[in-house]
């Protein structure tokens, strides 16, 4: 077991710093000037850029550049924000909590509604409702999420009222807002641009799930358990489902890099202030450090993912420890 | 535990109504203003704020020397009205003495004086500090202080818009908050996430891309702004932006450009447009040089083919389209909000029949494709244009399908705005679709189109002594009366030579929730008047409580 | 071809599949025929203030957009770059993903070891972010290049597939024959692998078309994609999206499609699978 972790971890380090690399490359080799960004309609002159260029050491040549920003990175220091005038890690700490929640929230809702969909889909397969069921599943799987996103704000939110319609909180409340209220509130506002993730996700994890719980629910220890008298319920529950977790939960962690990229348009949409507006805005704004260092973060947390799953396999299924 | 409960609730709502009445400035207080903003602030420092919110948010944290009034007279003493400074007088034709209030404090109770001032010039002008805002004080060689209430300003020479220059594009900043941090570190200080200022609101919080919240300063020296609180809430992208003002989850939006947006302000009734004049122009300039400025350019070179194109486009159909009916055809390098606008410029006209008989003239006859051609060279070139600005996309689509009609092939570059900004420095291309904001001053005109301008914003290298000339006689006029001929000539002039097409001055109108009253919208900053804003007892929602 | 002919009949017998893949022979013919099948020039603007934003009618049966050009048309031409880009994509992807699981599975052990690694950390790239980086910074990049950035950032999960199908046919009989009687690499890949690698190879073509053509929709409502005025289903409804009040078929249109051809590819492929996967021991 142990050894099992050490790889992984020593894959999970691998991937970020192939992730580090990669992206640090492509931003500076990128054509076009950093400083420029925010001079819509008035001229920046050269020398000012020249001047900034000298400031953030990017008149250095490149393979110096990367050692500095390396080791700076090793000690923490993700360097500073060219167009906010502050550390970067400011502003990841501001950003990186409200797409985690909005991305956790969608990963649990979407394991919830998958899970569900696909035990529904298994217990009566092959019958009308399955097809039904996974059409619907299949429906939200192939909507681009924006258009989704579009769509939910459209009905929830101006048609019926039921939901606020962007941000992550309600901005005119008066101080001191009561921890409860503040939760309530933010809860409100995560639920449609979670919702958006999750359909899609969800869907996916339907699929997925379906599969699995059919599978399992012709295994021998299954039709075991059935001529022992054990009534359908529990064998689905009992038996089939926990079998069928394993891959359900490899599925779950698979899934960080696709919440992480969907959640930009999700974010752009809804304006919930998370980590992939903060990286679209840096990206056309060449602010190189942040581009970069939200490329550092999305590739740990890949990686974490992907060694939770592989852990929550492992847990689950002896064989595999040994492999 | 309830009697406490009580007690307390009974306290707090009689110190609220002691507070409304201690404002001392008559008629009802209280209200919150949710502004909707599609970018976050960059920093709340004025000199090194570069986006709209930053500046927005500045213009009520922060107070000038003196203020324009809503008729943006930038010649005639008149057109100001004193704010820090209560008076000011011309000492001779270059010094320019102001007196300040000694009732000014700053937020945090310290006395407003002209070593503050001294100061500001002094950052403002400083390399380290980078502030977009140093080309405008080019003019004043220096500020001293004559006393704690006297500060001087000094002048390399004499020219009508000294008072202009002195206390437009200067934010007044604290001395004794600022002058320990090294100048270099000012944009990146805790003061530029927190600013203390003079003005008639207080910064309270900003939550880095969602809010940023500013209350009323009760105790300032030109009487408590009617409102209690202004909120932004930011939501990047338009449309959303315009749900939530539908849906009651803001109150204000500085401007809508689509035309089916503003529709959607228009059929919800809580909401009104109130427009105001516009204060900027998007126009496409041609590159008079070849590519990187050497030489003259194969089709721009020639004076002539740029008035015929410029006369091919169907200008007020393209307005229409992108903005409906609202949409206004500019009239040449200005705007509505500039006091030199004049609808008695000369322009020329747009006559499909003279533009074909002008491009057949000059030699330009219909050849294969559709297009013409000119001893072997087609009339084609490609118009770069930002990524960010959807108006000009739109206008670009619009633009390629009228002209192709007349035989010009025109090709659409789409770039990312730094690399549309760098090769329109350079002068790498054909034409470029530029748009600017215009000062309240009409001076900058010559940085567009003025032969000094050419290192910088003038990117086709236009150069025209005679638009100079007269460009610098209404600069240098006493007054506007005076001024207003000259630069309608100037404007007439440069449309002759057509070194640009001025094609869109999009309509600016803001949405405003009904129930605030004494609205008035002051074209260069929206937000100038929101001290007068106010919401009657009657109409106020929940958070206005 | 004993096997693929066993699975062509299994297909058969799958009627929602075979309806998904007879759609999407429709919709790649009227793409491709789009200059013969659309009523009007996607790019032309009759009248940009009097025809805007029309609802459908007979003469614009999806109706215009806020140019006044033709919604149908648009959609048609759109088809194409859609289709092209999904079709081109995942047959450039899954051909990359082939060789190196070819590579993977027939080399050494070194070599294997070496390859799939850079596979695991090659999976944790944040795709879309790095294609967004790449479009964004680099001037106008043309349609071939998107092309190319969607193959080479998703060909991952094919190599791992084939991978693990050559290193069980390896062990096969008829393999073991055909090395003995002394075949080259190339002839066996060609003769005894590739008709048993084709059928995973297509199925996870044509299941990746669908993702595909969604994120080149996200692209192009981010801007990245396909510049105006060509249409793309993406960038027509990034036009629309404004206008979802006062003209809902501008940008419907484009979504429905793409909900639809999406489906499609999904079902198709599903069906294949079935018929042509690994069959269930019992």
């Amino acid at each position: 077991m142990l050894t099992y972790l050490l790889r992984r971890l020593a894959l999970a380090l691998a991937t970020t710093a192939a992730v580090v690399i990669i992206t640090f490359a492509l931003v500076h080799l990128a054509p076009g000037e950093p400083f420029l960004a925010g001079a819509e309609g008035r001229f920046v002159p050269p020398e000012t850029v020249a001047r900034l260029r000298e400031r953030f050491g990017l008149d250095r040549p490149l393979a110096v550049q990367f050692v500095r920003y390396a080791g700076n990175l090793a000690s923490g220091d993700f360097g500073e924000s060219f167009a906010r005038h502050r550390p970067v890690a400011e502003v990841l700490a501001e950003a990186l909590p409200n797409t985690l929640l909005l991305g956790g929230a969608a990963l649990v809702l979407s394991l919830l509604l998958g899970i569900g969909l696909g035990m529904a889909q298994a217990a009566r397969a092959g019958t009308w409702a399955d097809a039904a069921l996974g059409t619907v599943a299949l429906a939200c799987y192939s909507v681009p999420s924006f258009w989704l996103g579009l769509m939910l704000l459209l009905v929830f939110g101006e048609w019926l009222h039921w939901l606020p319609v962007t941000g992550m909180a309600d901005v005119a409340l008066r101080a001191p807002v009561g921890a409860l209220h503040h939760a309530l509130d933010v809860g409100r506002h995560l639920v449609l641009p979670a919702l958006t993730l999750a359909l899609v996700n969800g869907a996916a994890v339907a699929r997925f799930h379906r599969a699995a719980m059919i599978e399992a629910l012709d295994a021998d220890f299954v039709r075991a358990a059935r001529s022992r008298g054990l009534g359908e319920g529990r064998v689905l529950v009992r038996h089939a489902l926990r079998s069928a977790l394993a891959p359900a939960i490899t599925l779950a962690g698979l899934s960080i890099p696709a919440l992480l990229t969907g959640s930009v348009l999700v974010e752009s949409v809804f304006g919930w202030p998370g980590l992939g507006r903060v990286a679209y805005e840096a990206i056309f704004a060449r602010d190189y450090n942040v581009i970069t260092a939200v490329a550092v973060v999305a590739g740990v947390l890949v990686a974490l993912g992907n060694l939770l799953a592989d852990l929550g396999v492992a847990a689950a299924d002896p064989r595999v420890r040994r492999a | 535990m309830r009697l406490t409960a009580f007690a307390c609730a009974l306290a707090i709502a009689l110190a609220g109504c002691a507070r409304r009445e201690a404002g001392g400035s008559a008629g009802p207080t209280g209200g919150t203003l949710v502004i909707v903003a599609t970018g976050d602030a960059d920093v709340l420092f004025p000199p090194s704020g570069a986006v709209t919110t930053s500046a927005d948010v500045a213009g009520l944290v922060f107070s000038r020397l003196a203020d324009l009034t809503f008729d943006l007279n930038t010649v005639d003493d008149a057109g100001f009205t004193p704010q820090l400074a209560r008076s000011w007088e011309h000492a001779d034709s270059t010094t320019l003495v102001f007196h300040l209030d000694p009732r000014a404090r700053w937020h945090d109770g310290a006395p407003v004086r002209a070593a503050d001032v001294a100061f500001t010039f002094d950052v403002y002008r400083d390399t380290l500090v980078d502030s977009r805002f140093r080309p405008n004080l080019d003019a004043i060689d220096s500020v001293t202080v004559r006393d704690s209430l006297t500060a001087v300003f000094h002048f390399r020479r004499w020219y009508p818009e000294e008072l202009y220059d002195a206390t437009y594009h200067m934010k007044v900043l604290p001395r004794h908050l600022l002058d320990t941090i090294p100048r270099a570190r000012l944009a990146s200080s805790a003061f530029a996430r927190a600013p203390v200022g003079s003005g008639p609101f207080r910064f309270v919080r900003w939550e880095a891309g969602a809010t940023i919240e500013v209350a009323a300063d009760t105790a300032n020296f030109l009487g408590r702004p009617k409102l209690d609180r202004v909120i932004w809430r930011i939501v990047p992208d338009l449309g959303s932006a315009v749900g939530a003002l539908v849906a009651g989850e803001g109150d204000a939006i500085e401007v809508i450009p689509p035309a089916e947006l503003r529709a959607r302000v228009r059929a919800t009734p809580a909401l009104r447009l109130v427009p105001f004049a516009a204060n900027a122009v998007a126009y496409v300039a041609f590159n008079l040089t070849g590519r990187g400025g050497k030489g003259v350019h194969p089709i721009f070179g020639d004076r002539d083919v740029r008035r015929a194109l410029a006369m091919g486009i169907d200008r007020a159909t393209l307005v229409r389209s992108l903005f409906g009916a609202e949409g206004e055809v500019p009239v040449g390098a200005t705007a509505r909000a500039q006091w030199i606008w004049s609808d008695s410029i000369r322009q020329l006209p747009y006559d499909t029949a003279a533009a074909r008989r002008l491009l057949e003239a000059r030699g330009w006859r219909p050849g294969p494709g559709g297009v013409r051609w000119k001893g072997g060279l087609p009339l084609r070139f490609t118009l770069l244009y930002p990524t960010t600005s959807r108006i000009r996309q739109d206008a670009a689509v619009l633009l390629q399908a009228q002209l192709k009609p007349l035989g010009v092939d025109l090709r659409l570059q789409p770039l990312e705005f730094t690399l549309f900004e760098q090769r329109s420095v350079r002068k790498d291309f054909d034409a470029t679709f530029q748009a600017r904001t215009l000062d309240a001053s009409p001076a900058s005109v010559l940085q567009l189109f003025g032969s000094e301008g050419v290192r910088q914003s003038n990117y086709g290298s236009y150069r025209s002594a005679a638009f100079d000339s007269l460009t610098r006689r209404a600069i240098a006029a006493p007054t506007r009366d005076a001024a207003r001929p000259l630069w309608r000539e100037a404007l007439g002039a440069l449309n002759d030579d057509a070194p640009a097409v001025f094609l869109l001055s999009p309509p600016m109108a803001a949405a405003v929730h009904r129930r605030f009253a004494g609205v008035r919208i002051r074209p260069d900053e929206w937000l100038a008047g929101v001290a007068a804003w106010f919401v009657p007892p009657g109409d106020r929602l929940p958070r206005d409580r | 071809m004993r096997a693929l002919r066993g699975g062509w009949l299994r297909f058969r017998s799958q009627r929602v599949a075979v309806a998904a893949g007879l759609l999407i022979a429709l919709l790649a013919l009227a793409a491709a025929f789009a200059p013969l099948v659309a009523p009007a020039d996607p790019l032309a603007q009759p009248d940009p203030v009097a025809l805007q934003n029309q609802p459908p009618s007979a003469e614009h049966l999806l109706g215009t957009d806020r140019f006044s050009r033709d919604v149908l048309s648009r959609l048609l031409y759109g088809a194409r770059v859609s289709l092209g880009v999904g079709a081109a994509a995942a047959a450039l992807a899954v051909t990359i993903g082939a060789l190196v699981g070819l590579a993977a599975g027939l080399g050494s052990p070194a070599t294997d070891q070496i390859l799939m690694r850079s596979v695991d950390v090659a999976l944790a790239l944040p795709r879309v972010f790095l294609i967004l980086l790449v479009l964004a910074l680099w001037e106008n990049a043309p349609a071939g290049v998107v092309v190319l950035l969607i193959a080479v950032t998703g060909w991952f999960q094919t190599s791992r597939v084939v991978r693990a199908l050559v290193l069980r046919l390896r062990e096969s009989e008829f393999v073991q024959a055909a090395r003995a009687l002394g075949t080259g690499r190339p002839g066996l890949v060609r003769r005894h692998l590739l008709p048993h690698l084709a059928p995973a190879i297509i199925v996870s073509a044509t299941l990746d078309v669908g993702n595909i053509i969604l994120l080149e929709s996200g692209l192009s409502y981010l801007g990245l994609g396909i510049k105006p005025p060509a249409p793309s289903w993406g960038n027509m409804i990034q036009d629309g999206k404004d206008q979802l009040f006062t003209a809902p078929w501008v940008a419907a249109a484009p979504g429905l499609a793409l909900l639809i051809t999406v489906v499609a590819f999904n079902l198709f492929g599903d069906g294949l699978q079935a018929a042509l996967g690994p069959r269930r021991r019992r």
